[in-house]
Parts: C-alpha cells; structure tokens; sequence
C-alpha cells in the first residue's frame, strides 16, 4: 500500500487539511506526522484542520501521535483544529488518557474551516 | 385420529351417550377440518405424517397428497434438523406423554414462523404407542407483539436512566436524577455523544440537581464525559451544582476547573445561548420572544 495515496493532503488558503484513512496502520500514522510537518514548513499555511470524521478505531500510538503533531504544529507558530471525531473514537480516546491541550474540536471539516477562516482575518486586524 | 376413533366407541358403551360412532366420528372430523389456527396432523410412531387437516394446509402450505408419509422434520429449520431436535421432542412426548414447545418452524416455501407446538403421544387402551398428535398454532404476530413491548420497556427505561432531551437548536439537556454509578455514567457518555453528532449539537446541559451525592468515581466519570464531549466538537455545561455538592467536589481534590459548572440551570442555560451567540431579549407585546 502506498502510504502517501492513504493520507489526503491538501492546502486551503492558509489551512491545511489533512484527512486520515477509517483504520490507518503504523506506517500511515508516522507519514501523517511527516507529511503535516514538511507542508507547515514548505507552504505559506497558518493552521491545520485535521479530519478525523473517518476514522472508525485509535489506538494509542494514533492517539499519541495526533497530540503530538498538534504541539508540533504550534511549535512551528500553527493552530490546530481536530474535527469530527466519532463518539466510539472520542470515548476510546478518554479511556486512553489523551490530552489534546488547547487544540480545538468541531464536530465538522466546514466549522473547522469557518473557525481557521476567523483567526486570520482577526490575526491581520492585530497586525 | 387413528386412536381416538379407536378407543371412542368403549367410553360411549360405559357413560351411555346417546350419539353414535358414526355422528361422533363426523362431528369430529368437521372440527378437525374448520378449525382455523390450529394446524392438527398425526404422525406415525417413526414420525412420518398420516394425517393432515385443512387448517395444517393453510398455515404450512404442503397439500395432503404432498406430505402425507413423509417425515415431520421437514417442518423445522435446518438447524433443528441438524442437531435432531425433531426426535428429542417424540422421545420426550413417548415418555411424558406430552411435549410443548415454542419455536421458529418452516413453511413450504421456506418462511419462517413463530410455532408454539403440542405433541401428544397416542396409545391403544393396552399402552402400545400408535403415533402421535401434533397441534401447531401460528404464534408470529404474538411474537411480534411481544417484541415490540420489550423494545418499548427497554426504551423507557435507557430514557428514564439516561435521559437526554434537545431544548434548542443546538442545545441537549441531561437532567439527571437519582445516583450515578459506574453503568450508568457510561451509558450517559455514549448517549450523550450519540445524540450529540446525530443532531449537530454544540452545547449539552448536564444538570445534577437531582443528583444526591457524588463520589470520587462518580466525579471522574463526568470529567471523562465532559473531555470525550469536547473531542467531538461540542462542550458540556454541568449545572445544578449545588453548596453541598460543590463542598464534596472540592474536599475530594476533584479539579474541575477545566469545565464550565454553574449552579442553576437558568444560568447554564444562558451560558449555552452565549457559546452559541443567541441572545434572548424580553418578550415584547405580542408575547413574541426575540432571538438574533
């Protein structure tokens, strides 16, 4: 399985959309994190919508992973939104002890990019 | 109706009936065959058909001519075939003298219906088995019936356990009432969640007014609610935290800083029109209550 055809990359404006597969494997899951990193670095974006409104199961190195991205992705001076994670992936993901931080959660990509929308137009009215 | 025609004309010698034989036999063969919810066929000591009433047609769709000498069997499913359900149910009904069973069993065409069956063993007045009877009654719509009932009880009782009602567009409420154990906190966080996502819902009130007392685990189930809510993309406001509940909270160590908590439900309710950014403005003249 090609890994870079599993994980949807695409930019919006300033936002990144990244899309996981509904049972990503381990290799998919470290590409994602590779992926994101290189795009926040090579592309003029801003922020990181990942959608995760396919994805049917996390386990904990997923789970792992997604928390550390988002903090990667704010190192790097990004915002992270997290959206539409299921009620069975959101209930594995307490039992699992996640802490996403301040990292956002909506229940839909749209919402994700209204929001990621706001913070630009905000962040150059402070500017 | 081999046993019963030969064992009727010695009780009608002792109790002096006045009907004969004959009237009695035609007067029993007329009930036999008008009687509709009752499919009554004999079957010989191995289990093969020998007679089949119209009623029996009816409910399983094999003519006389088709069935008659062939094996009961063919009435069950096949996994009843297989483990040789048939022949327990003659060795219990040759022992007892009677079986009686509820089951699926198999029409002609290979529908299913739900059977409640009686097999009688018949024997000569020496107590040499001739055969046996079976009686089967179509009991599917009962069935049904009785599925549906269940499925309502169960209904009740998820919503009286867990009950969560949408009183805005946007806005579910949970009032919980009664103690909170490990069980049902659980199924107040999948439900909530469910609920949540099916109706696009960004706001969940959970008010614990009617909440006697909470403890350690108790408290740690609702933190975990109220993080798995916020992983979907909405956010619970916890209301009815009452002094004596906000004592416990706090002497427990319970950090709930993280969630929004208020004492009322008027007041949570107006922290959800925030999050939302409704405005409830006074009723005017007309009644009419102004939302922008």
């Amino acid at each position: 399985m090609n890994v870079n055809e599993t994980i949807s990359v695409i930019q919006i404006r300033n936002v990144l959309l990244v899309t996981m597969p509904a049972d990503p494997d381990d290799s998919t899951i470290a590409a994602l994190q590779e992926r994101t990193l290189e795009a926040m670095n090579n592309r003029d974006v801003q922020g990181l919508v990942l959608d995760l409104s396919k994805v049917e199961i996390l386990d904990s190195y997923f789970a792992r992973t997604v928390a550390e991205t988002a903090q990667m992705v704010g190192l790097m001076g990004g915002t992270t939104i997290i959206a539409g994670m299921r009620p069975a992936v959101a209930i594995t993901a307490t039992e699992l002890g996640v802490t996403l931080g301040r990292t956002r959660t909506v229940m839909t990509v749209e919402r994700a990019l209204e929001l990621a929308g706001q913070r630009q137009v905000n962040g150059k009215q402070q500017r | 109706m081999v046993s019963t025609v030969e064992t009727a004309p010695a009780k009608r010698r002792d109790g002096g009936q006045t009907s004969t034989p004959e009237v009695s036999q035609e007067m029993l063969q007329i009930l036999v065959d008008n009687i509709q919810e009752y499919a009554i066929l004999t079957l010989d000591p191995e289990g093969r058909v020998t007679t089949w009433a119209p009623a029996a047609e009816r409910l399983k769709g094999y003519k006389a001519g088709e069935i008659i000498g062939k094996h009961f069997s063919v009435f069950y499913t096949r996994e009843d075939q297989e483990s040789g359900k048939c022949q327990r149910e003659l060795e219990a009904a040759a022992r007892d003298g009677r079986f009686e069973d509820e089951g699926w069993r198999v029409r002609k065409d290979g529908s299913r219906f739900w059977a409640n069956v009686v097999i009688t063993a018949l024997r000569d007045p020496k107590g040499n088995l001739k055969g046996f009877g079976k009686i089967t009654r179509d009991m599917t719509e009962r069935k049904q019936a009785d599925e549906r009932l269940r499925q309502q009880n169960r209904d009740v009782l998820e919503m009286a356990t867990v009950p969560v009602v949408q009183v805005w567009e946007g806005i579910l409420l949970v009032p919980l009432i009664g103690m909170l154990d490990s069980s049902r906190t659980q199924q107040l966080m999948e439900r909530l969640l469910h609920r949540l996502t099916e109706t696009s819902s960004q706001v969940a009130l959970v008010d614990i007014t009617g909440v006697p007392t909470i403890d350690t685990q108790t408290a740690q189930h609702l933190i975990e609610t109220i993080k798995a809510v916020r992983y979907i993309g909405a956010e619970v406001v916890l209301t009815g935290v009452r002094p004596v509940i906000a004592q416990t909270l706090v002497h427990l160590g319970i950090d709930l800083s993280n969630a929004t908590t208020r004492a009322s439900l008027a007041a949570g309710l107006r922290v959800a029109f925030n999050l939302l950014n409704l405005r409830v403005g006074a009723a005017d003249a007309a009644g009419r209550t102004e939302l922008a």
